[in-house]
Parts: structure tokens; C-alpha cells; sequence
């Protein structure tokens, strides 16, 4: 047993050192011409159906292929919305409830075999209107379908006509219509603001009829949209490892944005303004789970940009100025990028808990025993900030200055609020399960928070899972305490309000099965109300219930650092839309002269 | 010569009468050879200090405050103070390398307690009984055997869920094949033999023969199976924390460490890759070592060698 595995250890040394050989004897030759875009992800792609569009990769690559009716502006923040698909912005009627668009004209599907003689045919209105009762479908079960769930008129009555196998899709919906080729026309059950944002989002995007009967399930392998990029063969991606898109030649066309944010020209963003797009040639995904390698590669020059990994941010990162990359990467000509994501972390309490769920100031106590800051520093490397309430910078009624009372790290204040509870130096509590991912980060933080606990005396055990075994907990309400953050789909506060509603609790989205009449009446006050001051005045207020409550432990709004090459132009990140490929320009010459700094 | 070949039969097949006298003398004579033995000795010693580390960290006596750590003191160098440093919650690594000692001890004693029950039950059984005791007892183990043990025990802790007694229950359950069919096989050798007939003929119950006459003839195949099933279940454990199949995160473990060692090696910080590993070679050898050792030394084939 023994030799048997010192002769495995010696056989993947010696490949080891083999390969180690291979990578350094050569040198590396850098066509000066080529314009392809290498993007490298840190999860596999699921699959390339925008139904399915659920996961940050997927729909990464997901929206270069396809595309819906509207996206944001790739400079301008906060985010504005522009047309895509769309001739122009919609307009709605006086009662906020009817939407009509014009669809642009000539807009032509990429080439494929499902069409005749393999030429994409021309896109109309009814292609949406058939793409979205795809996506409400029941049979299809996508994630997605929640954009449009109870807000169309009409389609809940045809979900239960398809249901019972009365309907087809020929059967109209009452609130879809097409009174011409390019002439969509939508209406709402009720006011429903976020319409705009959801239209933007990959699961509302075209796809036609053809190419799902022709290819039924393996449509997710063969997509045809209308984007910028195609996937010409299944045989392009091969799973696990490697999708190459090529620039779609029958593209409708678009320029690069001529106006942005004030910064915009100074950080030169600009150079290219109302230049045809897109720039790349090709697209190519690479998925690489682990860490070490991918920012190997990427500091190789494999990679045109790169998330900073945890370990080597220290190396990464000039000491002096942590706003700059090192100057062994910057003397390779890399830039660094930072951003707000539009997320939070928290560990949710189940408020269905016998314990948990009763005590307010047992849950105050328990937010205050966390040490936000130090979890920050140690787990992100600084790359974030407390959280002080759901709602992450840069969104509207976001306020800088607002302090969670129970987001300080205060243990005296902490074991004040456990003993006015009852349970003075957590006597009388029972050990709380901690539920969490099963990976190593997962692990270390979990572990974090019950050193954090045992600080004020509570006692927390932690048990692990996969991913869909975690699903499946917190869905059925088989948790305690558990670990999970929340990255916004479109840029409106509600996104993160539905997730304390009542009517939203497990198995929807909110997760703590948190259920407050106050909050609840605020909630459906602010659906009624159009983006703008008052709005916010009222997102502010469901922020201090939630706040007061304390059905989460606010974690942090974490920082995204990128690392991006020299040749790399256009790259301003934001982790909102995903169609960023057909923005970026490579410069190819640029590539070649740097790349024999690598 | 001849003095050799009739302590073998001597061994091999003793007389009711005698049983205890003989059973002793075999035992006693692989004590003494094994004692000559100068590696084995030293296996022997190093596998004591590593109890006698497992014990002091049950007790208490040894690094009481392992899951205590200080925020501040997160990855310091290694100092005379902590040897292999601290981990990323500032904990002292050798003190979890200790405690993860108590882990794997635990872990390899009690997953081969229950596949050496199992495997004797059954592979006992099977031999003694043959027929279609004998059918079902190969079909299952031949079913076991051949689904892969790094799907098989992955698969049954997803369904057991996480911790250390659902550890021991997978590898326990999975991991009794060799020993019954190295049993079984022995039980139908012996069967058949004098001493057997004759334990019949006075009357004795099949579970007298069994147990009584049987199975002390075949225990010294156990014992050194028993070893080795220690060291894989010793592995099995490491491998399983690290995908984080294994323990929960609550348990100081080997494979936890070298989980975490993972998301270090960059750093750099090897306080938990040097400490794992460290703890693990000298105990895997030594438990190797001392186990060949033995096998020697229980062979009466190999005893003037």
C-alpha cells in the first residue's frame, strides 16, 4: 500500500516537474493582430438558455449571445437604461399599467441550421411574446419566471390553461400583444416599476421558435440569439473548460456611448466614443476553479483581467497605497480596478425558530457580538465594507451616513441585550446549528462566527453542506442560523425589500421567514410609487425595521479588485449587466509588446 | 528442521485439550520475535507516544484551549511558542494538529472495530455454513467491492450527513471486505479438519465450533487485517475533511488543516501543511512498519527467517 502510493507521489512529481519545464522553456509568441478577448471564469458555465440565465457565469456568457428589449448604459451611473432590441424607450399610458415599444427593424436572428438555408430570419414582436411564454411555461421551471410572476395580465390564466393542457402556445395572452411586426404591447395587472429592469435582465431575452423545436433540451448547448457574439458549434464549448464565441457577423450594430459619468474622460473611457462596436474578434471563456491557477495564467498574460484571489492579494497589492497594484504588476503595464458589488452578505436567522424567532434582543446581541470589521480585514483582505442595512452603495436611498446601532463590534453592549433576554451569559440557550457551505472559505468564516459567539457565550456548532443540500435547507426551513449573501438583479432597492416580505417566505425568497405588518405595509406602499425622492423616503424607513428587527446579521458590501492588463481599453467594470465583451477593445499590438514583459 | 515443522502443526492445529496452552505459545512466540525487531519496536514506541498524545488531548491535559484564538494573532511565524504558527482565527496549529491526532486515533480504532465485527461475523458465517449463506454473503461483499470506496463513502456521508460517528459508521460499513473474504476462506479450510470433527463428535453446538474451536485459529489473520484497516480508515478520514465530506468543522482534523493549507500555500504560511503532514507521516509509517512487522511475526511459515 505503501509503495503503491510513493510510486503515484513520484509519477505526479516527475509530471509535475515536466510540466513546470514545458511552461518556462518556451517562450511565448503573441500575434499582433489578434483581437480575441480571454475572460476567465471561477465557476463553471451551466448552460447558454436564458431561462436558465441563474447563475453570474451562465449569464455571462448568456448575454453576448442574446439580447433583450432594453440594457444600461455601459458608462453612465447610476445605472440608466437605454434601448437594445428597442427602437426607442417605451412609453406607457397615463395609468402607468400599458407599455408599448417599437421593436427595432431589420434586427436579424444569427445564422443557424434551424432556419432555412441556415440564414437567421428577421425579428419581430411576436418572438417576444413567445420567448416570455416560453420562460412562464411550467413545463420550462425556470428561475426566471419570477420577473413576470402576477405582474401580466392575463398570463397567470394561461399558466393554468397549460397546466391543464387546455392552452397551447398559440393560445394569446391578454396582456401581450403584437398589432404589428415591430409593435409590442404590454399590460400590467398592476403598477409594477421595476417592468424596465427586468426587461433589461438575460432572462427576458429573444430567442426563436425555430432553434427551441429543433433543438428541444440541447437548446442550453446551441443557443442562437441576436447578440453580438454566436456560438457557431456545440463544439466551441467544451464543458468545464472552454467556450469560444466569434463576433456575429449579421449584428444589428451599435456605437460605443459618447457620454458617461464626469470621470469618465479623464480615466479614458471616452477614446473610443461613437465607434462601431464590437471590438473583439472572439470571445473566449475559460473556467478555472481554483484560485492559484487562474491568477497564474492571468498574470502570464492568458487572461486579459483578473479577480485579485485572497491569498496573493498581499502580494498583489502595493503596500504603501492599497488603491494600486504592486510594482512588480504594474511594471508589467496592469491596472487595478475597484468597485462596489451590489451585494451583502449576512448570516439569516430562521424566524420560525422557536428561540431565535421570539427574542429580538437576543438576535441584537448576537449582531453586536459580530466583529464586522475584523471579519473583513481577515477574510477580504479589507476588500469591503460593514454593512449597515440591506441596501449596498451607489443605489438610490443608499445614505452613507446612516449607523446600524448592532453593526458596531460592542461585547459589553452585546452581553447587556443577551441578559435583558434572559439569558444572562447565555445561560439557558441551547447550542445553535450554524448551517454553511461545505468549500474551505465557507468553512473558515463560519468558524469565525462562532469564535465571535462563544465571545459573549453562545454556543454554536457548524455543519456544512453542498450546495443544493444548503438550497434545500433553508427552502424547507430545516435551518438555524446560516450564511449566504444576496447580489442585486437590477439596480433598485426592492430587490433587496423582497426578501423580508411576507408573502415572499420560504420557499420564496425570503430566506428568514421574516414577517412584520409594519414592514409588510411600507413594502406594498413602495411598489405603488415611481422611482424618485419619495420612494426612497419610504425604502429608508422598511431599512430601520429591518434594521431594529434584526432578522439578518449584516456582514459586508464586499469590493471588487481586478487586476487588468495593459491592452486592455473600455474596462469599466460593473457587476449589474453582463454584456460588457462587446465594450471592450483589445490592442493587440499593445498585447504583443507587453507580453514579452511576462 | 523437524523441531520447526512440528511447532507449525503444533500451532496450526491444536487439540481441544491443549487449545489454551498452544493458543498461548503461538502468541508468546510472536511477541518474542517481534520484540528482536528492532524497527518494530521503535513503531511500536512511536505509536504509544502518539496514544498517549491523543489520550492527554481527550483529558484535556494537552492544549485545553484549541478552539480558542485571538483575532490578532492571526498567521504568525512559527516562535517557541507555537511551533507551526497560528492559523487564520490566530489558533495555535500545533495544538490542532494534537487534538486532530485524538480525531484520527478515534477514527481509525473505531471504523475498524466495526468492519473487523463485521467482517468475522461474516466471513465466518459464510465459510462455516457455505450453501446459500455462503451466496449471499459473496454477492454482497462482491456488490461492495466493486463500487469505488472514494464514491461509496462519499455517497453514504451525504446520506448519513456530516460528523465524526457518521465518519466511523462509512468507513466501518465499506471497509470489512478483505477481512471477511481472507475469513471466510480460512473457515473453510479449518472446517473440515480433525479438531473440528472431533469437536462434533463430542457434541459441540455450531456456535461452540465457531467460536471456540475455530476462530482462535484464524485471529492472527484479523490482527494484522485490523492494522491495516486502521491506517486506510486513518486516510480515509483525512481525505474525506478535506473535500469537506469528512468531520465537521467543529472537530480538529488532519484534513481540515490541509483544506485550509490550501487557500495558504500562496501566502506563504505552511505552519498547517508542515504540521498535517508531519503528524500523519510518523504515524502512518510507524502503524505500517509495526503492522509488517507483525504479520511476520504471526507467520509460523516465516518464523526461523
Amino acid at each position: 500500500m505503501f509503495n503503491a502510493s510513493f510510486k503515484k507521489l513520484t509519477t505526479s512529481l516527475l509530471a509535475l516537474a515536466a510540466f513546470a519545464l514545458i511552461t518556462q522553456g518556451c517562450t511565448k509568441k503573441v500575434s499582433d493582430t489578434d483581437t480575441t478577448l480571454n475572460i476567465v471564469v471561477r465557476a463553471n458555465i451551466k448552460g447558454l438558455d436564458p431561462v436558465r440565465a441563474n447563475d453570474l457565469y451562465s449569464s455571462m456568457a448568456i448575454a453576448n449571445i442574446f439580447e433583450s428589449l432594453l440594457q444600461y448604459n455601459y458608462l453612465k451611473r447610476p445605472f440608466t437604461l437605454e434601448p437594445s432590441l428597442a427602437e426607442s424607450m417605451p412609453v406607457a399610458s397615463a395609468d402607468g399599467l400599458t407599455h408599448t415599444f417599437k421593436i427595432k427593424k431589420g434586427v436579424k436572428f444569427q445564422d443557424n441550421a434551424a432556419f432555412k438555408d441556415g440564414k437567421g430570419r428577421e425579428l419581430t414582436a411576436q418572438d417576444f411574446i413567445y420567448s416570455w411564454k416560453r420562460l412562464a411555461d411550467p413545463k420550462t421551471a425556470s428561475e426566471g419566471f419570477w420577473i413576470f410572476d402576477g405582474k401580466i395580465k392575463g398570463m397567470a390564466e394561461w399558466i393554468e390553461a397549460m397546466k391543464a393542457g387546455k392552452a397551447t402556445y398559440d393560445t394569446p395572452i391578454e396582456g401581450l400583444t403584437a398589432p404589428d411586426a415591430n409593435t409590442l404591447v404590454i399590460k400590467l395587472t398592476g403598477p409594477y416599476y421595476q417592468l424596465y429592469d427586468v426587461l433589461a435582465m438575460p432572462f427576458s431575452a429573444v430567442v426563436p421558435k425555430e432553434a427551441v423545436d429543433k433543438y428541444g433540451q440541447e437548446f442550453l448547448n446551441n443557443p442562437v440569439g441576436t447578440g453580438p457574439f454566436m456560438l457557431k458549434s456545440a463544439g466551441d464549448w467544451v464543458r468545464n473548460s472552454k467556450m469560444t464565441l466569434v463576433k456575429n457577423p449579421t449584428w444589428r450594430g451599435q456605437a460605443f456611448p459618447t457620454e458617461g459619468e464626469a470621470t469618465d474622460k479623464a480615466n479614458g473611457f471616452l477614446e473610443d466614443a461613437g465607434k462601431p462596436l464590437p471590438f473583439a474578434e472572439k470571445v473566449v471563456f475559460t473556467e478555472l476553479v481554483e484560485d492559484t491557477p487562474r491568477w497564474q495564467n492571468a498574470v502570464k498574460g492568458n487572461f486579459d483581467y483578473v479577480e485579485i484571489p485572497n491569498d496573493v492579494f498581499d502580494k498583489a497589492i502595493d503596500p504603501a497605497d492599497r488603491t494600486k497594484l504592486s510594482k512588480e504588476l504594474t511594471d508589467k503595464g496592469m491596472k487595478l480596478s475597484i468597485t462596489t458589488s451590489p451585494d451583502v452578505t449576512y448570516t439569516g436567522f430562521n424566524m420560525k425558530d422557536p428561540i431565535l424567532g421570539k427574542s429580538k434582543e437576543l438576535r441584537q446581541a448576537m449582531s453586536l457580538a459580530q466583529d464586522g470589521a475584523t471579519l473583513i480585514a481577515k477574510f477580504y483582505n479589507g476588500r469591503g465594507i460593514v454593512a449597515q442595512g440591506p441596501i449596498p452603495p451607489g443605489f438610490p436611498s443608499y445614505d452613507a451616513n446612516f449607523k446600524n446601532p448592532y453593526s458596531t463590534h460592542d461585547i459589553a453592549k452585546a452581553k447587556a441585550l443577551l441578559a435583558k433576554a434572559g439569558y444572562p451569559e447565555g445561560k439557558g440557550l441551547p447550542e445553535f446549528t450554524l448551517d454553511t457551505l461545505a468549500d474551505s472559505k465557507a468553512r473558515q468564516q463560519a468558524e469565525f462566527f462562532v469564535q465571535n459567539q462563544a465571545a459573549i457565550g453562545i454556543k454554536v456548532r457548524i455543519s456544512a453542506n453542498t450546495w443544493p443540500q444548503f438550497q434545500e435547507k433553508i427552502k424547507t426551513g430545516k435551518v438555524q442560523l446560516f450564511g449566504i449573501a444576496w447580489n442585486a438583479d437590477y439596480p433598485d432597492p426592492q430587490n433587496f425589500f423582497q426578501l423580508f416580505y411576507s408573502k415572499n417566505m420560504s420557499p420564496g425568497p425570503n430566506d428568514s421567514s421574516f414577517s412584520n405588518a409594519e414592514f409588510d405595509k411600507l413594502y406594498e406602499q413602495s411598489l405603488k410609487m415611481a422611482p424618485g425622492d419619495a420612494r426612497n423616503a419610504v425604502y429608508q424607513k422598511m431599512r430601520d425595521v429591518v434594521v431594529e428587527e434584526a432578522p439578518w446579521i449584516f456582514g459586508a458590501h464586499r469590493l471588487g479588485y481586478r487586476a487588468i492588463h495593459g491592452w486592455v481599453h473600455n474596462m469599466k467594470w460593473n457587476d449589474i449587466q453582463n454584456d460588457f465583451p462587446k465594450y471592450i477593445r483589445i490592442d493587440a499590438k499593445q498585447r504583443a509588446e507587453l507580453s514579452k514583459k511576462l | 528442521m523437524a523441531a520447526t515443522s512440528n511447532a507449525t502443526m503444533t500451532a496450526a492445529v491444536p487439540t481441544t485439550a491443549s487449545h489454551a496452552k498452544m493458543r498461548n505459545s503461538l502468541w508468546w512466540d510472536a511477541f518474542r520475535r517481534l520484540k528482536k525487531n528492532k524497527v518494530a519496536v521503535a513503531s511500536f514506541f512511536v505509536i504509544c507516544v502518539y496514544v498517549l498524545i491523543a489520550l492527554g488531548a481527550k483529558l484535556g491535559l494537552l492544549f485545553p484551549d484549541v478552539a480558542i484564538g485571538s483575532p490578532s494573532m492571526q498567521y504568525l511565524p512559527w516562535s517557541w511558542e507555537h511551533p507551526f504558527g497560528t492559523d487564520v482565527l490566530g489558533r495555535d496549529v500545533l495544538a490542532r494538529a494534537v487534538h486532530g491526532t485524538a480525531t484520527a486515533l478515534s477514527v481509525g480504532l473505531i471504523s475498524s472495530g466495526i468492519s473487523l465485527v463485521i467482517g468475522l461475523t461474516l466471513g465466518a458465517l459464510a465459510g462455516y455454513y457455505g450453501k446459500w449463506v455462503d451466496g449471499l454473503i459473496v454477492w454482497l461483499y462482491t456488490t461492495i467491492d466493486s463500487i469505488p470506496y472514494i464514491l461509496l463513502i462519499p455517497a453514504l456521508t451525504f446520506v448519513l450527513g456530516r460528523g465524526l460517528i457518521n465518519v466511523y459508521i462509512a468507513v466501518g460499513v465499506t471497509s470489512w471486505v478483505t477481512l471477511c473474504r481472507l475469513i471466510r476462506g480460512e473457515f473453510m479450510k479449518h472446517k473440515d479438519r480433525d479438531y473440528v470433527m472431533a469437536a462434533k463428535v463430542i457434541g459441540a453446538s455450531d456456535v461452540r465450533k465457531i467460536f471456540r474451536h475455530i476462530l482462535p485459529n484464524v485471529t492472527h489473520l484479523a490482527f494484522v487485517q485490523f492494522g491495516l484497516g486502521f491506517v486506510a480508515a486513518i486516510k480515509i478520514e483525512v481525505i474525506l475533511s478535506y473535500l469537506g465530506l469528512g468531520v465537521d468543522p467543529s472537530t480538529p482534523s488532519w484534513g481540515i488543516m490541509l483544506d485550509d493549507s490550501k487557500l495558504e500555500l500562496s501566502r506563504p504560511f505552511w505552519g498547517n501543511l508542515a504540521a498535517a503532514t508531519i503528524f500523519m507521516f510518523g504515524l502512518i509509517l510507524s502503524f505500517n512498519l509495526f503492522n509488517d512487522a507483525l504479520r511476520d511475526s504471526l507467520d509460523p511459515k516465516l518464523k526461523n527467517k
